[in-house]
């Protein structure tokens, strides 16, 4: 699904701050209040790129955002049972991104686009195959890690339940609490609120 | 500062929570004071929110349910807390079976234990009442009850349902896995809602010993004392009494001494013998610390022909139990047989099988294509027997911030189990294949366990004081006073998820720790 500009302003607007003190994810060319459009800009396009066309990308954005800004450093995490392991999550994988939105916007100019988000569907993909295999990313993660903010983006919305039951064209709802009434029955078809995009 | 009690128990697990409330019943106004080391996490309005973080971020769901430096080599969860392991256990509720029991008179191995099985299958059925066990009848005569589920058994998921029809077209009966989950509100619980996360139940449906504490808390029915580590058990002059249970309180480092007519060690497998062993107490047998038991693994994924919905309800599983049984003058071998739905390797993937990236629409569309067929996640826990040299023992190199020696465990295995272990492996793998090929499937990602699962033992029991620590009834040979309840008392381990059993082990010697009182 295409973004609203005003979609795309709030997808990593929160982000930084919550990620450790950062304060643009854009390029530090810019001004402040541009830089963040410019960085949302990004992140719209880059998700244009690696988010499938039937998914709902303004939603998929969203959640993305929220769990950069909900992500805390040094939590406790799940300790696990058999090779059992107590250790703390790392710092935010957003620490990362700034870089990484910087060196696409560089790689688009290279092109000769204004920058990344101006770029068009082929330059931006190419640019992102280029960059994802510099960042030896081989598989997705349901987490992001910082590896790279395509990948990341990926991997979280591709990791989700919606995504789960968009695959499937069911309603499966995997994460929600749904009751133990009709689980005997394969799950309905999954609701098409977000069609196609044109 | 010294606490005056009737009962002391050390350690705030499952089976410190049945015993207590069985006592409390069965002696109205005995004084019951329970010792843990670990904190209470009675917070239940919050678990949605664990589970919300511990689904997105990772995060533990029970947060400060474990203490830094209370920790040992070979001990399988760091959770200490009250509540212990089942507070994020998955609620499986298998019974052993009579095989287990009588392994040295029917096969000649290990060790027989020392109680009947109709004895056992009566605190069986009164464990899963308190539990709270939702189940269904076996359909093999020897899994006969002597009764019914309390409640009415968990719905076969659609996946489930297509998998038991695909599983047992081998020849294999299966069933629903029993679970300590509500089917219906019970003991003021909640029905499933299947949130997938049995780990953290968000509703309560799920049992953990922390609503049993809670309720006989609100019934002044125990004393809780927590983030209390337990230190030393004190001895009499004649050494056949313990006097005192010296501890100390994590948070500031007060030295209490709790001083009780009867002190029961329900700390686990791993901290029972750890206890004894350094106080030196119950151990004139040489066997505490011996004989650590548990069972080995095998798994492995089969894709097979049939539309699956992954994440319908991936807690619930299908169980057989033919393989629990073993006919004498055959090749030894049992272990159970549980099926989950799985979606091992149908997950969205960046690169294909070529290594060609994808991205966007080509990621869903290879995901699409690989979902075509189901998967099916198999598992076998089988039983092996541990020999005396299977040892907790005190790591004198490793200490808590106490200075006290923290445990190690090392597992070794009998000669009768090395010399079969081909054997059971390859028996094991072509149960895999018989149930892959049943269908047109293909077994793939065959893994074994790393470790012992549901570990026991340390402090066996038996009727021989010289080759076993306790009673029946959790006894201990050497101290009439000193009880060891739940995990830590088994001879042997089984093939099948252990809580059931140290639960019904531990409220069959509640009416015996009442008698002493």
């Amino acid at each position: 699904m295409s973004l609203s500009r005003r979609e795309a302003l709030k997808v990593l607007v929160v982000a930084p701050g919550a990620a450790g003190g950062l304060k643009s994810l854009g390029s530090s060319s810019l001004q402040a209040g541009d830089r963040d459009q410019a960085g949302d800009r990004t992140v719209a396009a880059i998700a244009e790129v690696v988010l499938p066309a039937e998914a709902d990308r303004v939603a998929a954005l969203r959640r993305f955002n929220d769990w950069i800004a909900n992500y805390h450093e040094g939590a406790d995490t799940d300790h696990g049972y058999g090779n059992t392991r107590v250790r703390p999550t790392g710092p935010s994988p957003a620490r990362n991104y700034p870089a990484q939105i910087a060196a696409l916007d560089t790689a688009a100019k290279a092109q000769g686009a204004p920058g990344f988000a101006a770029a068009s569907l082929e330059q931006r993909r190419a640019i992102l195959e280029a960059a994802i295999a510099d960042a030896n990313v081989e598989r997705l993660s349901a987490r992001p890690t910082g590896a790279h903010i395509a990948t990341d983006l990926m991997g979280h919305y591709f990791g989700s339940s919606e995504a789960n039951d968009l695959c499937y064209n069911a309603a499966i709802g995997r994460d929600a609490c749904r009751g133990l009434a009709g689980s005997e029955n394969a799950p309905a078809p999954r609701a098409t609120t977000v069609g196609p995009r044109k | 500062m010294t606490i005056d009690t009737d009962v002391c128990i050390v350690g705030g697990g499952i089976s410190a929570a049945m015993l207590a409330q069985k006592l409390s019943e069965l002696k109205p106004g005995v004084a019951i004071t329970i010792v843990e080391a670990g904190t209470r996490i009675f917070d239940f309005e919050n678990r949605a929110k664990y589970r919300q973080r511990s689904l997105d971020y990772g995060e533990n769901a029970w947060p400060g349910d474990f203490i830094g430096d209370q920790a040992g080599a070979g001990i399988i969860s760091r959770t200490m807390a009250v509540g212990g392991s089942a507070l994020h256990w998955g609620g499986v509720t298998n019974r052993f079976s009579e095989e287990d029991l009588t392994l040295k008179s029917r096969y000649g191995l290990a060790v027989d234990w020392p109680l009947t099985w109709a004895d056992l299958e009566k605190h069986y059925c009164e464990a899963e009442r308190r539990l709270g066990v939702s189940g269904e009848p076996g359909p093999l005569p020897e899994d006969r009850r002597s009764e019914p589920y309390p409640m009415e058994p968990m719905p076969l998921s659609y996946n489930l349902k297509v998998l038991k029809e695909w599983a047992e077209k081998s020849g294999i009966p299966f069933q629903g896995t029993p679970q300590a989950k509500n089917t219906r509100p019970y003991d003021g619980r909640s029905a499933c809602m299947r949130c997938n996360t049995c780990e953290i139940c968000p509703t309560g449906a799920r049992y953990s010993p922390d609503f049993t504490f809670k309720q006989l808390l609100a019934a002044r029915k125990i004393e809780l004392h927590d983030g209390t580590l337990v230190r030393r058990l004190v001895k009499s002059e004649d050494g056949r009494r313990i006097v005192a249970a010296q501890a100390i309180k994590r948070n500031g480092g007060e030295a209490l001494e709790y001083r009780a007519k009867t002190f029961v060690l329900a700390s686990g497998y791993a901290w029972s013998p750890h206890l004894l062993l350094l106080s030196n107490a119950a151990n004139s047998s040489g066997m505490v610390g011996r004989y650590m038991a548990g069972h080995a693994f095998i798994g492995a994924q089969i894709e097979l022909d049939a539309r699956l919905y992954p994440g319908m309800n991936e807690q619930h599983s299908l169980i057989s139990r033919k393989f629990f049984r073993c006919a004498p003058g055959t090749p030894y071998v049992r272990h159970d047989l549980r099926v989950w739905e799985s979606s091992a390797g149908r997950d969205p993937r960046l690169k294909d099988t070529n290594g060609k990236l994808l991205l966007g629409d080509a990621v869903l569309a290879d995901w699409r294509a690989r979902t075509a067929r189901g998967a099916a996640r198999v598992r076998a826990y089988y039983d092996v027997h541990s020999s005396a040299e299977s040892t907790l023992t005190l790591d004198s190199s490793k200490k808590n911030t106490w200075g006290d020696p923290l445990p190690a465990i090392h597992h070794v295995l009998d000669d009768a189990t090395n010399a079969r272990k081909t054997a059971t492996r390859a028996h094991i793998l072509g149960v895999f294949d018989a149930l892959a090929k049943a269908n047109n499937g293909r077994v793939f990602g065959v893994s074994e366990g790393s470790y012992l699962d549901h570990p026991a033992g340390g402090c066996r029991m038996g009727t021989d004081p010289t080759t076993s620590v306790c009673d029946s009834y959790g006894r201990t040979h050497d101290h009439a006073n000193l009880f060891v309840v739940g995990s830590a008392t088994l001879p042997t381990a089984g093939c099948t998820n252990g809580t059931l059993t140290f639960v019904a082990m531990t409220l069959r010697s509640a009416p015996e720790v009442a008698k002493s009182v």
